[in-house]
């Protein structure tokens, strides 16, 4: 019973980081209409800028992680006006737009490659010993990402609620057209949009490297089809459906290391995805429209 | 000279197999719009499983491990490592294919590829893991005994003449009725089945018959390189076969021609000498991959109809007369 809970205090953690990578996928997706297979890629950059920045340039964490996620919201603004944009632009199919993300995800992984070497790297900062928290045993460092994410998911959800953007960006994702039709800039609302995502991304990618210690930068591109799992169990583009699907998948995957070898921790993930395609193909939260 | 011809030879078979690839892929993609992002684990799989029937049972002392082991003549081998690679698209299309949106099956078919290749590579029981097979043995060598020039133009024109069988074959589907029906579920899946189209069952055939030809290719490679392991198929050389795609032309198989040539023998041949990078040896691969990634979507963003475009079908006027007649899907083409 204590080797349960204590799995699932873990449970919890990998839930927090998954919430912030999916929230951030699910939001884009919605305001956008199509999936972003370069994602993974973000997530590395927020990793390895925050790294860069306190390990070359001896910044002291909180700054450099700022740092980190800044950077890789800016890559998403980058990579969206140099490249998705213009296809966006021309109406280009679904399918082709895909296929672009599918190719703008392999020139990313392969540059970051290039820039920080293929290998596993770890951040100079002291993790902490283990804090004994009722049933729970987990690192101050842990904490920290579970603190940051509950921060960082309040503040979406100020964002839509209670911000003219952030009601711009539910609007596009109801229709894009009649939102443009009612006044909306929906470049800049597209733009913000992939500048939030990014850094959520990047928030991600920092605190899964917390939370798994040693990283290099494929770990981004593993952890995409965590998330996949988690945005589709939750409903495509339904933000709150990704942080109940985050919670459930990242659950899964901890208690069942209690069964099976960690290894296979995203097989686990792929297992629930593959189930819920076949029983409830349009996610938990069942919205007509967009599934 | 030797040597020359044996490159020519080689650059020939791999021109040879990608084409294979690639017209599977647009058996796939092309005529029935399924997004597979996984191409390239047909072939390792296709090729895998040829390579354990050919091998023979392992060695006690050996240190490589792997099922099977059946020293099977080649056609009996390449004949599993075709049914292997279908039986897996099967698997996957009976996933993916069910109604769902073209991203959702995009996303399985990139995570199952992802699973089948860390199932592989972590399980060394299955084919040696990371290792990979190595020593294969290789058709007509064990009676011929030739040496390794002279086996490359001979398995040039083995490999010509199993591409041109797989051509002809996917040329007669296109135009076939069956092949038709696909193209329309391509274009649009509501009004294939407004039409009475199974749609799924179609579909499934496209990505069972797309599998079967990318699990030939994958044979002929582990036939000729006599080895196969993970770090030969990773989720970068799925892109390779679409690129060549894509560049060629999606749709007709003349295009796909022409961008396996230009994409995997040119491309990938030019990459490999490029002054700049060859002085820092362990960063070609990465050049070469984002070079192909820029050529895609340089390729969809400039000339997405490919260097030789899909011939479509037109649709004549209707005379007067004609209008109450039913009007066929697709008119024949010009």
């Amino acid at each position: 019973m204590s080797l349960f809970l204590l799995t699932l205090g873990f449970g919890v953690v990998t839930a927090a980081v998954l919430s912030l990578a999916s929230v951030g996928l699910s939001l884009q997706f919605g305001v956008t209409n199509y999936v972003n297979f370069a994602y993974g890629s973000y997530l590395a950059v927020g990793m390895f800028a925050t790294y860069t920045a306190s390990q070359s340039l001896h910044l002291p964490f909180v700054m450099a992680a700022l740092l980190g996620v800044l950077s890789s919201g800016m890559v998403a603004v980058a990579v969206d006006l140099l490249v998705l944009e213009r296809f966006v632009k021309r109406g280009t199919s679904g399918f082709f737009l895909l296929i672009v993300t599918f190719g703008l995800a392999l020139i990313l992984l392969n540059l970051e490659q290039a820039i920080w070497g293929v290998g596993f790297d770890r951040y100079p900062v002291a993790l902490g010993n283990p804090v004994r928290l009722g049933p729970f045993s987990v690192t101050p460092a842990q904490l920290d990402v579970v603190g940051v994410a509950i921060v960082a998911l309040s503040a979406v959800h100020l964002l839509l609620t209670r911000t003219r953007l952030g009601k711009a960006m539910r609007a596009m994702s109801d229709n894009p057209t009649l939102a443009l039709a009612s006044g909306i800039d929906t470049r800049a609302t597209t733009m913000w949009t992939w500048f939030i995502t990014g850094c959520l991304a990047g928030l991600g990618g920092v605190t899964l490297a917390l939370n798994t210690v040693e990283f290099q930068v494929f770990t981004g591109n593993t952890f995409l089809f965590v998330i996949f799992a988690a945005v589709i169990l939750g409903g495509i583009g339904k933000i709150y459906g990704a942080m109940l699907g985050a919670l459930i998948i990242g659950l899964a995957i901890n208690l069942s290391t209690l069964v099976i070898s960690s290894a296979y921790a995203i097989d686990v993930a792929f297992a629930v995805l593959v189930l819920v395609l076949l029983v409830r193909p349009q996610g938990l939260f069942t919205v007509a429209g967009k599934a | 000279m030797g040597i020359i011809v044996g490159y020519i030879a080689t650059l020939g078979i791999y021109f040879c197999i990608y084409n294979i690839l690639s017209i599977g892929l647009n058996i796939q993609f092309g005529y029935a719009g399924i997004l597979d992002f996984t191409v390239i684990t047909f072939m390792a799989i296709g090729g895998y499983m040829a390579g354990v029937a050919s091998l023979g049972p392992e060695q006690p002392g050996s240190q490589i491990f792997y099922i099977l082991g059946l020293s099977l003549p080649w056609p009996v081998a390449l004949l599993i490592g075709a049914t292997a690679a279908g039986l897996l698209g099967c698997a996957i299309g009976l996933i993916a294919l069910r109604r769902l949106r073209s991203d959702y099956l995009a996303i399985v078919t990139l995570a199952a590829g992802s699973i089948i290749y860390g199932l592989v590579g972590n399980n060394s029981k299955i084919f040696d893991g990371f290792e990979g097979l190595v020593g294969v043995p290789q058709p007509f060598n064990g009676v011929l005994g030739l040496n390794p020039n002279s086996y490359a133009l001979l398995f040039l024109g083995f490999a010509a003449v199993v591409m041109a069988v797989l051509w002809v074959a996917a040329n007669r589907l296109r135009n076939s009725p069956l092949g038709r029906a696909m193209r329309a579920t391509r274009e649009d899946l509501e009004v294939a089945e407004a039409y009475g189209k199974n749609t799924y069952k179609l579909r499934m055939m496209a990505m069972v018959i797309g599998s079967v030809y990318v699990g030939v290719g994958g044979v002929l490679t582990i036939w000729y390189v006599t080895a196969m392991a993970p770090a030969g198929w990773g989720t970068s050389e799925t892109f390779v076969v679409w690129a060549a795609l894509i560049v060629g032309g999606v749709g007709s198989n003349g295009g796909a021609v022409i961008g396996s040539f230009l994409v995997a023998v040119l491309f990938n041949e030019v990459t490999r000498f490029l002054p700049g990078i060859s002085s820092d040896p362990s960063l070609i691969p990465e050049v070469r991959n984002i070079c192909i990634g820029a050529l895609v979507i340089l390729t969809l963003r400039f000339r997405p109809q490919g260097v030789m475009p899909e011939r479509k079908a037109r649709f004549p006027e209707l005379p007067e007369a004609s209008v109450r007649q039913e009007p066929a899907i697709v008119a024949e083409e010009v």
